[in-house]
Formats: structure tokens, sequence, C-alpha cells
């Protein structure tokens, strides 16, 4: 194999939980996690979409309670690490870190928007001084040019972060985009860096091969793409491509199609499709977590998804700032109100 | 109101943004007059600020206060939690007011649009959090006329810039302090407070949710109760602005305000700080009003 | 004979024809000018008073500076302009800036080289706390579009003379231990304070460094030798050169360096650093001859009047980042740049 090997995590039963309104249930993660293992994957991450503590009427309630669905996924797991996600501002250091340390996670992945990195100080020490293992996430990453992406993964770096993630989270990334990005920061951290696709322009599988090309050692891609939006890169595409490459991973081809399999029969009536609203919302750069509370809101407020999306990018928005559907929801149908009277607008 | 010579005397402690913004108020307040302008950066910008508007200043933080004790009768406290805890004990051994701008959680919580009147008796107010001003009010009202309130949420987003070092390292403490608030005024219920920065420029002014978990919510008593608890509020926080009444979606219940804030010292943005001090104003006057016939 | 302001406003409006379209963002917004009351803040004002007057830009500008109303009483015609204020002030000392502040050009520095051996330490204050105040100032602003440092080339260190021209990377070890030390390294700890600064509060902010200049209301006084060598020749006496000449210099002429600062505040990005000069590089030779041509009889160009151990230098800017990002260009080559020159200090006040 001519390159390093690859560190592949998994995130299927925590950017899935957006796909399906986080109505992930013990049994799929009993029977995800077994394969998981079996697959072998080097780390599985589970949990609500926006992570540890975010189980909310803001951006929606689990199914299952935190500790259980760790618990249950602690217990299929023995090679495979077991990962949480992590935003300061849901999850606290003592609440919800000190009780995913107790339930034995081995990976926390501590993430903000991407030009915030200074609010993971704290949870990141937190967990370092637990004794476990940290790694720094920068999310929405299109909405920062890669010198204020490198500045902000250089303060995780000195927090104590161990890793440091991109993630495209609105899946509006194209790979040159990665290149300069991953490439700058591979070239100048210290720490592995490594990719996280979303697939709302089709391009998640591209981009994840390009983070490669420029030096990532890390990557995250979910069974079937079970994730929010138009879903993540496919694992099962990844670890394919990754070994047509000659880039080698801990993880085994064929059980990890099996994993892919089981997900499709886990998850049937979850599994994300592109469509003209993921698409839009790509375009639009806005968080691929919004879908189903768009989509929701639109429906309710009898407007166009598709318009809210096109609003909500305008305003910026970054994720965890769901309650802004409503007012761009709300807002949009109040200005349709003298077409449905019948007036000119 | 025409401001009289007697206006009640007071101290601020703390000279950062906050304590600047703060005395700009005091400065316009006609009930207050700022006796003492306390820190422990004589040349920190809001110290020289102060300076420069010929209000006295003194450098020696907590002593400055002590040693000029006869001069004022409250006394704002715009420093740190840690600060406060020291401060507490000695402004009460001097019997003066304390108004706590820091989450130190030592006084009575003090929301004024809920108990202002309750708070008049107390030595020590601490006035929560930004998040917890903006929506406790909101719960209160959500709570007077619900029964069977399973949970309240709160989510607030302020801009980036608004967020200084302190209030980023101290993000876990503001969710407490704001989740205790919120259960504190609506009859014990769970509460989560949930906080996101927003860097877009421009920047993004202040905006709160509350979103409820209720059995049989009644939307018509929730709206009344929510336009009368936002008009008391806009008495003393001007830029307090409702901007989805309360509705149901998704089966909750759900109301939204923006911050505006008044751009005394800090901009119009940072909404989040505004509504703070305009309630930490709004408990002080009321002591004014109370002592002068 | 036209007067002096003539001269200005002719070379104001050659800089500014066909080229405001890039200033468009200014038009209509307010900005602050700390210690523009010196050669690039009087430029400033002549390219936005005529921005003003003759492309309705109706650009407002609030000057801070110690030396206010010295200026006023100087130039009366930027002085009494409807839409500039003057506040007279220490930058040392500012707290506060107009709220409605959209851009700033942070200008207010000690300069003088004669101020840099007498009072080393007032440079280092000035310079460094300035930068301090004037920021922490920029943060509490709402509308704040961009923030123009104005830097130094002198930040990069002494240029090789095997290198050309040095681009916005060069960096050339230099000590930092000795008083002649403090200009630089105060512009240095400026950038590198304005760089955490943008890391911390995330304010938008672009970093100019300007390099050599000449051209009207320059002082003849600064101990400089383009100006040692026109005030020289004015005065009918010979430039003296310590060296051969053969160190190297480039000079922009001030219509250029005033557009060119105002295109880094409008179109610079956040984190950025630009050039601002010549790529044009002349040795103090030619320079002379240069000069002494505008002059019957022409005065006599004395070389090697220093000790032997006198050193030659060289410092030239490459500016194509500042062309390619900006848009902007040399639009006033070095000899037309002279000539004018020597024809406004020729001119009568009015």
């Amino acid at each position: 194999m001519k390159h390093q090997r690859i560190i592949v995590t998994d995130p299927t039963l925590r950017d899935g939980s957006h796909a399906c309104s986080h109505q992930i249930s013990v049994e799929q993660i009993r029977r995800y996690a077994t394969a998981a293992e079996a697959a072998g994957v080097d780390y599985l991450e589970v949990g609500h979409g926006n992570g540890l503590g975010a189980s909310s009427l803001q951006v929606g309630l689990s199914l299952v309670p935190e500790r259980e669905m760790l618990a249950t996924a602690r217990a299929c797991l023995k090679q495979t690490g077991l990962s949480v996600h992590v935003m300061p501002g849901f999850a606290t250091a003592k609440r919800e870190i000190a009780n995913a340390i107790e339930v034995g996670v081995d990976l926390f992945r501590v993430g903000s928007h991407c030009t915030e990195a200074d609010l993971t100080q704290r949870h990141i020490s937190y967990v370092r001084n637990a004794g476990k293992e940290a790694w720094g996430v920068l999310m929405m990453t299109h909405m920062a040019s890669k010198e204020v992406l490198l500045e902000e993964s250089k303060k995780m770096q000195s927090y104590g972060a161990q890793g440091i993630m991109l993630m495209d989270s609105a899946g509006a990334a194209v790979p040159d985009d990665v290149k300069q990005k991953i490439g700058l920061l591979a070239e100048k951290l210290e720490v592995p860096v490594g990719f996280h696709a979303h697939n709302n322009l089709g391009l998640s599988v591209a981009n994840s091969l390009a983070a490669l090309e420029v030096g990532a050692r890390i990557l995250d891609g979910t069974a079937r793409g079970f994730g929010a939006g138009a879903g993540n890169a496919p694992l099962e595409l990844i670890v394919a491509a990754m070994q047509r490459l000659g880039y080698s991973c801990r993880a085994d081809l064929y059980k990890v199609l099996d994993a892919g399999e089981l997900a499709e029969e886990l998850f049937a009536e979850n599994l994300p499709v592109s469509n003209s609203i993921t698409i839009v919302s790509g375009l639009a750069g806005v968080f691929s977590g919004f879908a189903k509370p768009v989509q929701r809101a639109a429906k309710q407020m009898g407007v166009d998804p598709r318009d809210v999306f096109v609003e909500l990018g305008k305003r910026k928005v970054v994720g965890g700032q769901e309650d802004l559907i409503l007012e761009v929801a709300s807002e949009l149908a109040a200005r349709q109100k003298p077409v449905a009277d019948g007036k000119p607008r | 109101m025409q401001p009289t010579p007697e206006k009640m005397k007071v101290a601020i402690v703390g000279t950062g943004n906050i304590g600047t913004d703060l005395l700009m108020k005091v400065l316009r307040s006609p009930w207050l007059e700022c006796r003492l302008f306390a820190g422990r950066n004589l040349s920190s910008p809001g110290m020289m600020k102060a300076d420069q508007m010929g209000v006295p200043v003194s450098g020696k933080g907590i002593q400055g206060i002590v040693q000029r004790r006869t001069e004022f009768d409250l006394v704002f406290d715009a420093t740190s939690a840690e600060d406060h805890k020291r401060h507490a004990v000695i402004l009460a051994e001097l019997g003066l007011l304390a108004v706590d701008l820091t989450p130190a959680k030592v006084g009575k919580m003090c929301v004024p649009a809920v108990n202002l009147e309750e708070c008049l008796e107390a030595q020590n107010v601490n006035m929560v959090s930004c998040g917890g001003q903006a929506s406790i009010p909101l719960a209160f009202a959500i709570a007077s006329v619900n029964q069977d309130i399973e949970y309240i949420e709160t989510v607030s987003s302020i801009a980036s810039r608004s967020a200084g070092p302190a209030t980023r390292i101290n993000l876990d403490e503001y969710l407490a302090t704001t989740e205790n608030g919120l259960a504190a005024f609506s009859r014990g219920t769970p509460t989560k407070a949930i906080l996101n920065l927003n860097p877009a420029q421009p920047c993004v002014h202040m905006q709160t949710t509350v979103l409820a978990k209720i059995k049989n919510p009644d939307l018509e008593k929730t709206r009344a109760a929510v336009a009368a608890i936002v008009r008391k509020i806009q008495d003393y926080v001007p830029g307090y602005q409702l901007i989805v009444p309360p509705l149901i979606e998704s089966n909750r219940l759900a109301v939204m305000v923006r911050v505006e804030g008044r751009g005394d010292y800090m901009p119009k943005y940072a909404g989040n700080l505004d509504i703070i001090n305009c309630a930490a104003i709004a408990i002080a006057e009321a002591h004014a009003r109370r002592n002068r016939p | 004979m036209k007067s002096r302001l003539e001269q200005v406003r002719s070379d104001t409006a050659a800089v500014l024809k066909g080229r405001t379209e890039l200033l468009k963002p200014l038009a209509g917004t307010h900005l602050v000018i700390t210690g523009g009351t010196g050669f690039l803040g009087t430029w400033l004002l002549e390219l936005i008073a005529a921005l003003n007057a003759d492309y309705q830009f109706n650009t407002r500008v609030t000057i801070y500076s110690r030396s206010s109303p010295d200026f006023i009483r100087r130039h009366k015609h930027l002085g009494s302009h409807k839409e500039f204020r003057f506040l007279e002030g220490d930058i040392r000392f500012l707290t506060e800036l107009p709220h409605e502040t959209d851009y700033i050009i942070h200008a207010a520095a000690l300069t003088d080289r004669r101020l840099f051996a007498s009072n080393p330490t007032a440079v280092g204050e000035v310079n460094g706390l300035g930068t301090i105040r004037l920021l922490r100032a920029a943060s509490l602003l709402e509308n704040l579009r961009n923030l123009l440092l104005v830097s130094s080339g002198l930040v990069y260190g002494p240029q090789l003379l095997s290198v050309e021209r040095i681009n916005e990377l060069y960096s050339s070890g230099f000590p930092c231990d000795s008083a002649n030390a403090i200009y630089a390294e105060s512009k240095r700890f400026a950038e590198a304070f304005a760089a955490s600064f943008v890391s911390e509060t995330k304010i938008p902010l672009v970093i100019a460094r300007p390099f050599a200049f000449v051209g009207p209301y320059q002082s003849l006084e600064l101990p400089w030798a383009v100006t040692d060598f026109i005030r020289d020749s004015l005065a009918g006496r010979p430039i003296k050169i310590m060296g051969d000449g053969s160190t190297v210099r480039s000079l922009m002429y001030a219509s250029d360096f005033a557009y060119w600062t105002l295109a880094a505040l409008v179109r610079g990005q956040t984190r950025q650093a630009y050039n601002i000069g010549s790529p044009e590089p002349v040795d103090l030779l030619s320079l002379a001859r240069m000069i002494t041509q505008h002059f019957t009889p022409p005065p006599d160009i004395l070389t090697k009047v220093g000790q032997s151990g006198y050193e030659t230098t060289r410092l030239v800017p490459c500016v194509d980042k500042a062309c390619r990002e900006l848009g902007v260009q040399l639009t006033v080559p070095l000899a037309e740049a002279i000539q004018k020159t020597i024809n406004w200090h020729r001119l009568s006040e009015s």
C-alpha cells in the first residue's frame, strides 16, 4: 500500500439521527453497532444528530435517552471505538460529557461553527483531563476561508485536540475547495486532519477522495449515506474507492458492504435521497440537518420549502439555529397572504 | 418625570463593556447618579471614557467602593462571578444594596417584569443571565395560563462579536444559570437552555425562542399573557420585540423575540448585553422611586 | 501659472478619471481617518473632496489627529469642507469612535525619522498603544465594513541586495534589541496585535505596507533622500550623496498612494497585507540627475561625501498582489512624479 493507513469513522447512528427526525431505536443501534464492529470501522459515532445534550424541542427530541443509546452501542463494540459529537452550547462538560465518560465513550469530537473554535476550549480540556481522546470539529466549513479554518483548528490543537475534522455540514463544497482547505491544514497542523462530507451536490465521494489526495488521514462515512439532508459520503463507496486507489484502512470491504445492506433494511423508510430541496439547501449553504424541520414548517405554513432554504441561506444561519426556520416560514407565509386573498402584491 | 437634584446615588464596580454600558444608562437615568466608577485598570477604555465624562473613578476595584462607602446606597457589580462572591460579603457588611450582573448566583434572582416588587426587599439581587432576562418572562407568562407544562426550553442566538472571551469560556455556567432561572419562574418545570453564536456580518441581533411542551395548551390565553408581559418588558427594554407570537408547531408551543440594544456603549446588535443592563437599571430605579415620596 | 491647489486638483482629477467605480463602496459612507493630517491624510482628503464634488460620493470623513487645528488653518479648503469633521486628540487616549463609522483608515503614527532617534520611546508608545486603542474602539462599531491598518514596508527587515523586489511574504531577520529598531518593531507589533484582534473579535481588517513616496504636501524638512535633493536644488545648493549613489529606492507619487490606500480599504480582503509603492527601482545618483535636470544651471551632484563605510541598501516592493487583488495600477511614472513635485514647490500658495 502506498499510503499511510486511513482512520475511518462511522457516524451512521449520529448523523442518521437527522434523517429520521431523531427516532433511531435501541434495536437499530444494537444491530447496526454489531455490524460496524464486524466491519472494522475505527470509530462508531452514536447519539442525537446535533450531539450530546441536543435532544430538545429546538432540534428534535430523541426517541431513546442519550445514556441508553450510548450504553446499547457500548455493549456491541470491542475493537471499534465509541465516539460522540459534542457541541458546546448544547452539551455541558459536567453534565453530558461526564455522563458519556461514565458510559464508556472513547472519543469525543468537540465541534463548533467554523469560526467559533474558542467555544471548545473547556470541553476539549475536560475530555483530555479525563484521559479520553478528543478531536476538534469545525462545522459549516464552506462559510470560512482556508486561512480562518487553519487559525481556528490551531486553536483546537492548542486546547489539546488530537485530530481535526472539517465538516462540509451543508454539502456546499466542491473538490477544489476541499483540496485547498484540507491541503493547508494537512500541511500546517501537527495532528491528523479529516473530512466529513454531505451529498447535497452529489459530490460527497469526490470531495472525500479529494481530501485524501491532499493528505487527510481521517474520513467520515455512513452506511448508505444515512445522514442529514442528502446524506453523507456512503461508507461502502468510500471504502471501495479507497481500496481501488490503494489507501489502506482497518475496515473489511465485504463486511462494510454487509453493514450497508443492513442499513438499507434498518433505515429503509428514511434513507436520504437527492431531491430539489436538498439541492437548493446545498446551494444556499444551509446546515443539512435543517431538511426535515424545514419541510415540516413549510408544510404547516403553506410555503415553498425551497424559498425557506434560500432565505435561511441569506441570513447565514448556523447549525443549532433551527428556531429561525419558524420565523422565516411564518414571515414568508405572511408575505404570501395578499395573494391568497386574491389581492395584488 | 422632572429630574430632581435628589437622585439615588450609585456606584459601579467593573469597567468592562457591561460596566461602561451600564454607566451610560445611569447617566441618562432621571433617578440615578453615578458617584463612583471603580475597576482595576485605570487605562481601560471604559475607565478613560468615564474620566473624560467627569465621573469619579477609582482603580482600586472593590476597595475603592469600601473607601467611599458613605457616598452611595447601591452598587452594581459587573465584574465576574468569582469576584462577586467576595464582593457580596463586603457589600452586605457595608449595608449597601447590590445589583449583581455576574452569574455568581448569590442574591435573589431578579427579572423585573416578573418579580420587581419582591426584589425590593432583597439586599442583593442577581440578574440571572441575558438569555434569562429575555426568556423567563415569556416562560412565566406561558406558565401563568397553562396547566400541565411538561417541559420548557429556551434558545438564544447572539452575534459572535457580542460574546467576549469571558462569555465563551463560561458557556456552561451561562446554560446552567439560565436553566435554573427558567425552572424557578415556571413552577419547577424541567428546563433546558441552548446558546448559538452566529458570526454573520452584518451582526445579527439577539433572538430568543421559548419552546414548551404542554398537554393542552390554551393558545388564546397564552397569546394574551405573552402580549401583556412583552409590553411590561418594553417599559424598561425599549428594543424588546415579539417577532413570532405564540404558535403551535410539531406539538410544541413556540414564541420568539428579538432584542435590539440601545447602542449606548455596545453596538445595537448586542441586545444580550443591553437587556441585562436595562433590567439592572430597572431594579435600581425602582429602589430610587420607592425612597422618594 | 497655476496655483499649488490647482495642480493638486488636476492630479486628483487625473488619478480618479475612469477609476471611480472601484471606490464606489465608499459612496454614502462614514470614514474615520486617524492621523488624517499628515502627507497621506491630506491626499486622502483631497481625493475624497474630489469624489464628493465631481462624482456625488457624499462620503463623510471624521479626522482624528493631534494637529487638527493647525491643519484647518493651513488647508482652508479641506478644513472648511462640509463633509469633513476634525477632532483633536491623541490616539493614545482614544476611547470611542463615531457609532455610524463604516470604514477606518488607521494612519496615526509617529513616522519622523528624527524622532526615532531623539524620542524612540514615544514612537513605540504611540504606534503600539495607539493601535491597541483604535482597535478596541473599532470593536464596538456596529457597521464597520473594513479597517485599514497603515503599516510600513520596513516590517520586512532589510532587503537583500540580491532580491529585486520584496513581496508580502518576504522576511529577513533583523535584531530587535536596539533603539533603531523601534519604528519597524512598533509596526510589526501593530500588525501582530491586529492579527490577534481579528482572531479574537472577527472584525474586518486589512493591512497596507507603504514604501516611499513623493509629491505635493510632503515636507521638504524631512531628511529623506528625495526631499533633501529637491530642497537643495530649489535652494541652488549642490546635492550631496553620502555613498556612491548606488543605493536603490522606488518612489510612488502622492495621488497614486492615496488612491491605492482607498482601494485597499474598500477592496482588500480581511487578514491580507498589501504592499503599496512603486515597483520602479531608481538608484540615488539617477534620482539626483532626474531632479537636477529641472534646474538651470543644474546643481552639482557630489557623491561619496560620507564615510567609506557607507552601506548600499535597496528597498523596492513587488506590488503584483495589490495590482491583481485590488485592481490598481501606477498612473504617474517616476519622472513625471519628480517633475510634478518640483513644479508644485515652485508655485505660489494660491
